[in-house]
């Protein structure tokens, strides 16, 4: 591995922070070129932190970090986008978090994330800009195929069959949509409807804004929802925290 | 481990070991503290003891407003000087130390925490059930005083949404310039906020 810079530059998204100490942090980025690294930055939870206001979640920041023994420092840090339409909403707030959440487990420290890095952008900014809370399942469906399980949806996964306009089983373990024939091969799975079948296609189609502007019933974004979750929650092989929570959210009056 | 490492006794190493689980001490401080309470007068190392005890057994959680207390319910939650109506949310006890200095004279409510939903922290996982019964009673308004951080933005968010159908003002602590603050380094959303709340000199 070429040796890395002893000071460097980056630019990322903040996904997380985990106090140590009196006053220091250790924060969790995801950036275009170093993909998701942990950093501290020390003092930061005094008054007087110049960086403080610039490492909050869900912030975009440029950073300069110095290489340190066992993690690298933060010695500067400067807010490209607070996103700030999120964080002061708390239904998008959640949403937001939710992605960071599936970001967070479907990256490695120190891999590559490029693509990764600018689909959590985007989602950041279709939410930011009032955009619908469905383009969460956009954003699902891109990093699944970024991440390497991204779901056939065109023809039988399995015999690559013609898929008649019918309830089809959408199977994480085959990889994507599976005709009746296939069944009984095709591992576990959820039967789901043609209207969200076309929601799916629809969505690897065209670009996270337009997917934004696509009003869908209440039932079949339920569906498209829960059929979703059940794939990440497949390949991600436990439950997430963070969908509980945005339950909790929408449950809430007013 | 009898004995103890390396010869020293073993009252000494269970009191080094004890200390080094104090959050912020390392194990050479806590070498340093175990000797020192070795070479202070009985009298002052029983004090100690004593104070650690009696922390554990004489201090809970006042009923109304969950805040740290000797008697329930607390002494600012019995002082009838107070304004009842008010209601100032925390995240955590200590909190309250740093409202008291300002002169603030209404009552408290202690969260426990904040929403932190990447961690697994949610509503349950807060004392907001407590908070709502007493929203119930003649409050007329809910001063959130959570951290300025996602985490507590969204707390107060939270509070506001179910506060809203009681008829209850929910208020929020105003965000700006902290004294000493350079312009230069302050973030975006910390200066928009400052802007906004701009008032005339």
């Amino acid at each position: 591995m070429a040796e890395r810079p002893r000071v460097y530059k980056t630019e990322g998204v903040i996904l997380k922070r985990r106090n140590i100490g009196e006053a220091d942090t250790i924060f969790t980025v995801l950036s275009e070129r170093e993909g998701k690294f942990d950093a501290v930055a020390r003092g930061v939870r005094k008054a007087r932190s110049r960086m403080r206001g610039h490492l909050e979640p869900l912030t975009r920041s440029r950073l300069m970090l110095a290489q340190g023994r066992s993690l690298d420092v933060f010695t500067q840090a400067e807010t490209v986008d607070p996103y700030r339409n999120v964080r002061e909403d708390l239904e998008r707030t959640a949403v937001a978090l939710s992605c960071v959440e599936l970001v967070d487990r479907f990256t490695i420290e120190h891999a590559e994330a490029g693509a990764i890095y600018h689909l959590l952008v985007a989602l950041l900014e279709a939410l930011d800009e009032g955009l619908q809370a469905t383009v969460s399942r956009h954003f699902e469906l891109d990093l699944l195929a970024a991440a390497g399980y991204e779901l056939q949806l065109g023809a039988c996964t399995l015999c690559g069959g013609r898929l008649p306009a019918e309830e089809t089983l959408l199977a994480p373990a085959a990889g994507g949509l599976v005709c009746a024939n296939c069944r009984p091969v095709a591992g576990e799975g959820r039967l789901v409807s043609v209207a969200v079948i076309k929601v799916l296609r629809h969505a690897r189609s065209v670009e996270i804004r337009e997917f934004g502007a696509l009003r869908m019933p209440p039932e079949v974004e339920a569906e498209l929802r829960a059929a979703l979750g059940a794939v990440v929650r497949y390949h991600l092989d436990r439950e997430l925290n963070v969908p509980r929570y945005l339950r909790d959210v929408e449950a809430l009056p007013g | 481990m009898a004995g103890g490492q390396g010869g020293t006794p073993e009252p000494i190493t269970r009191l080094i070991e004890a200390f080094h689980r104090l959050p912020g001490v390392g194990p050479k401080s806590a070498q340093r503290l175990a000797y020192h309470i070795l070479r202070v007068p009985e009298q002052e190392a029983a004090a100690l003891a004593t104070a650690i005890v009696d922390v554990k057994q004489r201090i809970k959680l006042c009923s109304r407003c969950l805040n740290i207390t000797e008697s329930d319910p607390c002494a600012i939650c019995t002082d009838a000087r107070r304004d009842q109506s008010v209601i100032c949310v925390v995240e955590q006890p200590l909190d309250i130390l740093a409202i008291e200095r300002t002169g603030f004279r209404g009552l408290y409510h202690v969260l426990h925490g904040v929403l932190n939903p990447m961690e697994g922290i949610g509503p349950e996982d807060l004392r907001l059930r407590e908070l709502v019964v007493r929203l119930k009673e003649e409050v007329t308004e809910v001063i959130m005083a959570t951290n300025p951080s996602l985490e507590g933005e969204a707390t107060a968010m939270y509070v506001q949404r179910l506060a809203g159908p009681l008829g209850v003002r929910v208020t929020r602590l105003a965000r700006g310039l902290p004294s000493g603050a350079d312009l230069e380094y302050t973030d975006d959303v910390t200066l928009s906020r400052a802007f906004e709340g701009r008032q005339e000199i």
